[in-house]
C-alpha cells in the first residue's frame, strides 16, 4: 500500500522487503544489495512508518543531491541535504527548523562539527543510515577517513537503529563495517552480487588503434543503447567525436570536465532515448535509472573489481540479456596505477607541510591554513585526506611528530591496497576459468547454477547481442523550429 | 569563427591604433576594469562588451596572427594594428550579429536564458499534465521565480502552452538578423530534452565560437524586444521582470560611490579605503560613464570641459596624451572625466 501510494511501484525488488521488515522490527541491519535494485527505498519507505527522523550519511555530494531530487520527484517535501553547498544563511535557517525535515541527508564532514551534533541530539533519530558503507572499511576501495568516526557519532545520537547499505563489499569489508559502527547484533541481508542476465566478456587487443577500431566495430553491431567507460576525459571526448564522424549514431561524451547544465542535459537525453551511446568517465551513472541499457564497454580497465561490477551493473535492469565487454591491451594497468598515486599526497608534500606547520606552531598558530593546499600543490582529494587527520585546534607539538608518521603510514598502506586491487583486476582479465565464478569467489559466494550465456571463457557468443533495433525516435532533420516549439508546448490531444 | 573575426576587425577599426589589441580581448571577456569600461564607451564598441567571456588569450592571439597573415590588418607598432581595405571588405561580406548589445545586456543574458528555459520546461510539463520530471536548471532562485510567475498569471493551465507558443512566434518569427533554431532546439519540454550548445552547433553546422555569438545575439534581441513591448508578451515579460541589475558599477567603485555620496573627497576616500588616489580616480571615471546625474563640474570647470571636447573633436583623437599636449594645463584625470561624460554623445 505504502509502496504504491508514495513511490508508484507495485512490487518490491530483491531484498527490499527483507531489509525494510528487519528495520521496522528494530534490528540493526547490514544490507548488501546489487546496484540498480533500489537501495534508497530501504530507508525511504520506513520514513512513512517510523516516528522521528531518518538521518542519512552519504559520502558523495552528487549522490546526495540526486537522492534528494528523487524523493522530491515523488512529492516528498520534507527533505534536506546538509552539506558544504549550503550558504551560511541557508545553513542557519535549515538548522533552526531542522525538526520539520523528515529525511536529513548529511555529509560525513558536517557530522564532525560539534554544533551540528548538538542540533541532531535534540531530535529523535529513528533510523541512522550509512549509505555506501564500504567507505568505512580501510579494505574498501573507496575508504574515507571521516567515515571511520561514525561509530562514535552513532553513540552520541543515542544508539539509533542503524542501516548500513552497500552494493559491493567483500566479507572482510562487511565485518569491518559492523565493527566500526559498533553494532552488537546485526541482521545481514546479503543478496548475491551476481547479475545473471549480464554476460561477461574480456577481449585482448594488441594496440591502441586496434582498440579504437574494435569499439567502432562493436558499437556498429551491438544492440543499443549502451555506455563506453573510459578512465580519461580526453579519451572519452575523442571516442565520442570519432563515433559521431564515422557512424550515424547519436553519441555524446560525459565527464566531470563539462559544466553541470550540459551534464544534466546529456544524462536526461540518454534516459529519454535521445542518445544511443554515451562515452563516459566513472562520473556517469549515479542516478541514471535507465532500464534498457544493453551493453557496457570498458575501454580502460577499472581500478578494482568493485567498480567494474558497479559499472556493468547499469546494464540490463529490465532483466533482459545484456553484455559487458572489457577491452584490454598489454600495459593498460599503468593508467590506474598512475591515477592511484595521484590521488594520494606524496611524501614530498607531507614533508613540506609539516615543515610549515612546525614553523607556525613556534609562533603560536594552531590552525591548518587552507592556503597551504595551493602552495603545496595538493589536489582537492589529497587535501581532504590531509585535513581529516588534524583536529581543531591543532594537536600539540609532541603529537605532531607521530602524526606525520601516521599520515605517511596511512598513505603507504592505501597505495598498497590500491595496487592489490589493480592486481586482482588484472587477474580477472587474465583468468582462464569462468569469469562469473572468479567474481563470486571474490565475494565469498559460490555459483549455484551454471548459466547459458555466462562469459567468453564459457563459450558465450557475443553475436547474440548484435541487433539493429533503433532504440528511440530519431527526430527528422526536417523538423523546423516552429514544429519543435509546437510539439513541446501544444498538447494536440487536448485540442480535440 | 567568421563572426568573431568580423567583431575583432570592427574593434580594430574603431580603436584606430589608439590601444593595443589586448584591450579587445578584455572587452570581449567583459573584464570589469575601469580601463576596459572606458574604452568600450570611448571607441563605440560597448556592444561587444562581454559577448565572448570564455575566449582565452591563446585562441585570441591565434586569431590575430591568422587575420594578420591574411592581410586584413597591418601592424603599426607592437600589439597595434590598423584595418586594411581587404579587412574592410571582409567585414562588409561577413556582417557581425546585428543585435549584440553586450554593455546593456551581458549581465542579464545568463539569467534570462535560465528563466526562459525553465519556464518552458515547466509549462510544457503542465500542458502534458506531467508532475514527475527532473528540472534542467538547478538554481533554486530560478525555481522560486517560476513558481511566482505561475501564481502571478491568470492564464489557465490549458491555455498557457498555447499562449507562450504564440508569444515566442511573435517574438522570433521573420526577424532579420536572428536565427531562431540557435535557441529553440535547446529548449527542454515534456519527454523531450533540449540539445546542448555543442549539439546545436553541430546540428546547424556552425562552429562553437560563432554559435555562442549567435546565441547571445538572439538573447539580446529577445530581451530588448520583450522589455520594449511588455504588453504584447504577457508571459515572456515575466522573464525580463526585475532583471536589470541595480547599477552597473564594479564592486569597488560602488564602495567609492557610497563614500562620495556621504561627502568624502577623493583624497579622503583614498585614505579611508587604503587605496591609491589614482585608483579612486579610475572609479570616478567609471561613475561618470554610468551614473547619469553625476556632475563632473566639481573637478573640471565648464570652460575646460569645452576646450577638451573641442580638441578631441578637431584632432579626431581619443588619445589622452595628444589632448594633454595640446592643452597643457589640464590633468589626465580631467580629460578622462570629460571624455567619459560627454565623449560618446559628441562623436556618435
Amino acid at each position: 500500500m505504502l509502496l504504491k501510494k508514495h513511490f508508484g511501484y507495485h512490487t518490491f525488488k530483491t531484498g527490499q522487503k527483507e531489509v525494510i521488515s528487519s528495520i521496522l522490527s528494530g534490528n540493526h541491519t547490514l544490507a548488501m544489495l546489487p546496484t540498480g535494485t533500489g537501495k534508497s527505498l530501504c530507508y525511504q519507505l520506513p520514513g512513512y512508518v517510523l516516528e522521528g527522523h531518518i538521518l542519512i550519511i552519504s559520502p558523495l555530494l552528487s549522490l546526495m543531491q540526486d537522492q534528494v531530487e528523487q524523493l522530491k520527484k515523488f512529492g516528498e517535501k520534507r527533505v534536506i541535504a546538509l552539506n558544504s553547498f549550503l550558504s551560511v544563511e541557508e545553513k542557519r535557517s535549515v538548522l533552526t527548523d531542522l525538526k520539520n525535515y523528515k529525511y536529513i541527508f548529511i555529509s560525513p564532514e558536517m557530522l564532525q562539527l560539534s554544533y551540528i551534533i548538538q542540533r541532531l541530539q535534540r531530535l529523535k533519530i529513528s533510523l541512522f543510515v550509512v549509505d555506501e558503507a564500504h567507505c568505512i572499511s580501510q579494505w574498501g576501495y573507496d575508504f574515507r577517513p571521516d567515515y571511520s568516526k561514525l561509530g562514535e557519532i552513532r553513540k552520541k545520537l543515542n544508539d539509533p537503529v542503524t542501516l548500513a547499505l552497500t552494493a559491493t563489499a567483500t566479507r572482510k569489508v562487511r565485518n569491518d563495517i559492523i565493527k566500526s559502527l559498533e553494532l552488537n547484533e546485526v541482521a545481514k541481508i546479503e543478496s548475491s552480487i551476481d547479475r545473471p542476465n549480464i554476460a561477461l566478456h574480456v577481449e585482448q587487443i594488441s594496440g591502441y588503434q586496434e582498440k579504437e577500431n574494435r569499439v567502432l566495430n562493436l558499437i556498429a553491431k551491438l544492440k543499443k543503447p549502451g555506455i563506453v567507460y573510459f578512465s580519461s576525459k580526453k579519451a572519452a571526448d575523442h571516442m565520442a567525436l570519432v563515433l559521431r564522424k564515422k557512424t550515424n549514431l547519436r553519441v555524446s561524451a560525459y565527464h566531470g570536465g563539462m559544466d553541470s547544465n550540459t551534464r544534466v542535459l546529456i544524462q536526461q537525453q540518454f534516459i529519454h532515448g535521445q542518445l544511443d551511446v554515451i562515452c563516459a568517465t566513472s562520473a556517469f551513472g549515479m542516478g541514471v535509472n535507465k532500464e534498457n541499457i544493453r551493453f557496457i564497454i570498458h575501454y580502460h580497465m577499472p581500478p578494482q573489481i568493485e567498480s567494474y561490477l558497479q559499472e556493468i551493473g547499469r546494464a540490463g535492469r529490465d532483466g533482459k540479456p545484456s553484455v559487458a565487454i572489457l577491452l584490454y591491451t598489454p600495459g593498460d594497468e599503468r593508467l590506474p596505477l598512475q591515477l592511484a598515486e595521484a590521488e594520494l599526497p606524496t611524501n614530498l608534500q607531507i614533508d613540506w607541510l609539516f615543515k610549515i606547520i612546525f614553523q607556525e606552531q613556534i609562533i603560536g598558530k594552531k590552525q591548518l591554513n587552507p592556503e597551504w593546499q595551493e602552495l603545496g600543490g595538493f589536489s582537492e582529494l589529497q587535501w581532504r585526506i590531509v585535513e581529516s587527520f588534524f583536529s581543531e585546534p591543532m594537536q600539540e607539538l609532541d603529537d605532531l611528530l607521530s602524526l606525520k608518521d601516521t599520515i605517511q603510514e596511512f598513505i603507504n598502506e592505501r597505495l598498497e591496497i590500491k595496487k592489490q586491487n589493480i592486481f586482482l583486476m588484472k587477474k580477472f582479465i587474465e583468468s582462464s576459468k569462468c569469469r562469473r565464478e572468479f567474481i563470486l569467489q571474490f565475494f565469498d559466494e559460490t555459483m549455484v547454477n551454471k548459466l547459458h550465456s555466462c562469459c567468453d571463457l564459457c563459450g558465450d557468443d557475443i553475436q547474440a547481442f548484435y541487433g539493429n533495433e533503433v532504440c528511440g525516435q530519431s527526430p527528422s532533420n526536417e523538423e523546423t523550429w516552429k514544429d519543435y516549439l509546437a510539439k513541446i508546448l501544444i498538447n494536440s490531444e487536448l485540442r480535440e | 569563427m567568421q563572426k568573431l573575426v568580423s567583431i575583432i576587425l570592427d574593434c580594430i577599426k574603431n580603436i584606430n591604433n589608439e590601444r593595443t589589441i589586448y584591450s579587445i580581448l578584455h572587452l570581449l571577456n567583459g573584464k570589469k576594469s575601469s580601463q576596459t569600461i572606458q574604452d568600450a564607451h570611448l571607441f563605440s564598441i560597448k556592444k561587444y562588451f562581454g559577448v565572448y567571456e570564455s575566449l582565452t588569450r591563446d585562441s585570441f592571439e591565434r586569431i590575430i596572427d591568422e587575420i594578420a597573415n591574411n592581410q586584413w590588418i597591418k601592424p603599426i607598432e607592437e600589439q597595434r594594428y590598423l584595418l586594411t581595405p581587404s579587412g574592410e571588405s571582409y567585414c562588409k561580406k561577413n556582417p557581425v550579429p546585428p543585435h549584440l548589445n553586450g554593455w546593456k545586456y551581458y549581465s542579464m543574458t545568463k539569467l534570462f536564458w535560465e528563466r526562459l528555459s525553465l519556464f518552458i520546461q515547466v509549462t510544457s510539463n503542465l500542458v502534458y499534465k506531467e508532475t514527475k520530471y527532473i528540472p534542467i536548471q538547478k538554481n533554486k532562485d530560478i525555481h522560486t521565480w517560476v513558481k511566482a510567475c505561475l501564481v502571478g498569471t491568470n492564464i489557465s493551465r490549458q491555455e498557457i502552452g498555447n499562449q507562450i507558443f504564440h508569444e515566442l512566434l511573435e517574438c522570433l518569427d521573420q526577424v532579420d538578423g536572428i536565427q531562431p533554431p540557435v535557441l529553440v532546439f535547446r529548449l527542454t519540454g515534456y519527454q523531450q530534452i533540449g540539445l546542448t550548445a555543442e549539439q546545436t552547433a553541430n546540428k546547424l553546422k556552425m562552429d562553437m565560437i560563432d554559435y555562442q555569438l549567435e546565441f547571445n545575439n538572439i538573447l539580446h534581441y529577445m530581451i530588448k524586444k520583450i522589455s520594449e513591448n511588455e504588453k504584447n508578451f504577457p508571459l515572456l515579460s515575466f522573464a525580463v521582470y526585475d532583471i536589470k541589475k541595480a547599477n552597473d558599477l564594479t564592486n569597488s567603485t560602488k564602495k567609492t560611490w557610497n563614500l562620495y555620496r556621504r561627502g568624502y573627497s577623493i583624497n579622503r576616500i583614498a585614505k579611508e579605503r587604503k587605496l591609491k588616489v589614482s585608483t579612486i580616480e579610475d572609479h570616478f571615471v567609471e561613475i561618470a560613464l554610468n551614473v547619469k546625474n553625476f556632475s563632473i563640474d566639481e573637478y573640471v570647470d565648464k570652460s575646460q570641459q569645452e576646450k577638451i571636447l573641442e580638441v578631441a573633436r578637431q584632432e579626431q583623437t581619443r588619445q589622452l596624451k595628444q589632448i594633454k599636449e595640446m592643452l597643457g594645463s589640464v590633468t589626465y584625470f580631467q580629460i578622462r572625466l570629460v571624455l567619459a561624460k560627454y565623449g560618446e554623445r559628441q562623436w556618435n
